[in-house]
């Protein structure tokens, strides 16, 4: 559809031009970076990698995966932090009883969401880019994702909260989007339309969580 | 903190952020979405100027301890502004119910036909038609260098990697970025204003509306190739669609999930923008402390006092 002679000059000048554009990106790392925290890059570095090999380890059965995600996501976060933050504003006037069937009911949705998506995981590995520390003990710590399933690397942030040797993620960021943030508008605006009413959404969490696997299309 | 997959999530995105670039409407829808946003916008200002009074959240400040609650709310859940959440709701409604019964069955007719890889090959030429709009917001935005990437992303890949079929740029080390009208007035402080939820079209606010409309009104492209009206035109934007929509299979799915999805997409969407804006200005995004829990509480009524729905 064009003849060679515009073309190889095309390519000769994209060429060119990339060669230039590489050599000012090569130069941009040497910045100085924000303090970060390689500890808090170990954890993620580890963990995370850890949960996304379970869910992508095909030697191993659907039922063990389940097992040994549960356990690999106590590992990786912060469990009860997570679950009272998602609560929002109604964290505070929650009763004991309210909070307690809320956490299992959260806790068996949160699983089930990802269980039911274990074939979207197929051997991706994590690489940590590097972190900011928002404050001591509260550090954002920069990943990719490649490989997989995944068609472009992916990079995905994670928010740990901790210190020294121990670290624990409480949310995660896709392209800007936190999930725990907009886990927390999901439910609030829920138990805002049913007036206030915690149990309308452990309710329908409840619900949810028997509902059957949905199959693929 | 669950919900999505890194995959999904990458979707969910695709969902959002392609369509500017892919499923091009005709010129005149274009026009007509340009004007019910900026009639819109005239006609909401006030309320929009009132609700505009709280900081926006893309905005960096250092983690100010200080802060009051009710802000870090609204820091969280930067589509907070919801003044047309009637209409907003029930055109989600319609389109999801679009969605159920036209479009989400041709885009998993698509994807039973076509293998993923071969899909990605097709994301990758929808993907790189949309450069040229990306680097003429870079030059706008007054970025030369993010314009030189993208230029030279689109003349390598046109090329090497035979038309957009392989992103062959970003082996070389350029790799892409998305760039739209939206981002640019957000680079000079435009704020997003109330949600939009447009039917078909999808999340907008009014400042990304009136981007969208630009974008499909100026893209190099869609001008080049003669409108909707040509062959390439009407192919480029029926095949821009179904990419679009099969990418967000899985953010589809995901909403399954959510107990109230259509706050689920407005936050996901706010967030989103946000952060392509916060990308563009350079600034770090300002977190409330984690724990920190909104201490008002507009809610209706008391969640101690009803027990009652609980089985």
């Amino acid at each position: 559809m064009m003849n060679a002679q515009p073309t190889r000059r095309l390519v000769q000048l994209a060429l060119v031009a990339a060669l230039g554009l590489g050599a000012l990106s090569q130069a941009r790392p040497a910045l100085a970076q924000a303090a970060r925290d390689p500890q808090a890059e170990q954890f993620v570095q580890t963990k995370a990698q850890r949960v996304i090999a379970v869910l992508a380890d095909s030697k191993q059965s659907v039922a063990q995966k389940k097992a040994t995600f549960h356990q690999a996501i106590d590992e990786l976060a912060d469990v009860p932090r997570i679950t009272n933050f998602v609560l929002g504003k109604y964290a505070r006037t929650v009763t004991p009883d309210q909070r307690q069937r809320f956490a299992s009911a959260f806790r068996v949705y949160a699983e089930n969401v990802y269980q039911n998506r274990i074939d979207d995981y197929h051997g991706e590995t994590l690489r940590v880019t590097g972190s900011t520390v928002r404050k001591p003990g509260d550090v954002i710590v920069n990943t990719v994702i490649s490989g997989g399933q995944v068609g472009q690397p992916v990079a995905v942030s994670w928010r740990v909260l901790g210190g020294g040797a121990s670290w624990k993620v409480v949310d995660v960021q896709f392209k800007g989007v936190w999930l725990a943030i907009t886990q927390q508008q999901d439910f609030v605006s829920t138990i805002d339309n049913a007036g206030g009413n915690v149990n309308v959404l452990i309710s329908q969490l409840q619900r949810d969580a028997q509902r059957p696997v949905v199959a693929r299309q | 903190m669950v919900g999505v997959s890194p995959e999904q999530n990458s979707q969910v995105f695709s969902s959002e952020t392609r369509p500017v670039r892919v499923a091009r409407r005709p010129r005149l829808a274009a026009a007509a979405l340009g004007l019910i946003a900026v009639g819109g916008l005239a006609s909401i200002a006030s309320s929009a100027r009132a609700q505009d009074a709280e900081p926006v959240p893309t905005v960096a400040a250092p983690p100010s301890p200080a802060t009051p609650p009710d802000q870090d709310l609204t820091d969280q859940d930067p589509t907070v502004q919801d003044p047309l959440h009637g209409f907003n709701r029930a055109s989600y409604g319609f389109s999801m119910g679009l969605d159920r019964v036209l479009i989400g069955p041709i885009a998993h007719g698509y994807m039973k036909v076509t293998p993923t890889p071969v899909r990605h090959r097709v994301s990758s030429v929808v993907y790189n038609l949309g450069e040229p709009s990306t680097a003429l917001n870079d030059v706008l935005q007054g970025r030369p260098k993010r314009a030189g990437v993208t230029t030279s992303r689109f003349l390598i890949n046109s090329t090497v990697g035979l038309l957009g079929l392989f992103d062959v740029a970003a082996k070389w080390g350029l790799p892409s970025h998305d760039g739209d009208f939206g981002q640019t007035f957000g680079r000079y402080g435009v704020k997003p204003g109330p949600y939009l939820y447009v039917p078909v079209i999808g999340p907008l606010n009014f400042r990304d509306g009136v981007g969208r409309a630009l974008d499909f009104a100026t893209d190099p492209v869609g001008i080049a190739g003669g409108g909707y009206t040509t062959t390439f035109g009407a192919t480029r934007l029926a095949v821009g669609t179904v990419d679009t929509r099969a990418n967000a299979d899985n953010a589809f799915r995901a909403l399954d999930d959510a107990t109230d999805p259509y706050v689920t997409v407005r936050s996901a969407y706010g967030q989103h923008r946000a952060a392509l804006v916060r990308e563009a200005t350079g600034k770090t995004q300002d977190l409330p402390d984690f724990d920190d829990v909104p201490s008002s509480d507009p809610a209706p009524a008391s969640a101690k006092t009803t027990p009652s729905a609980t089985q």
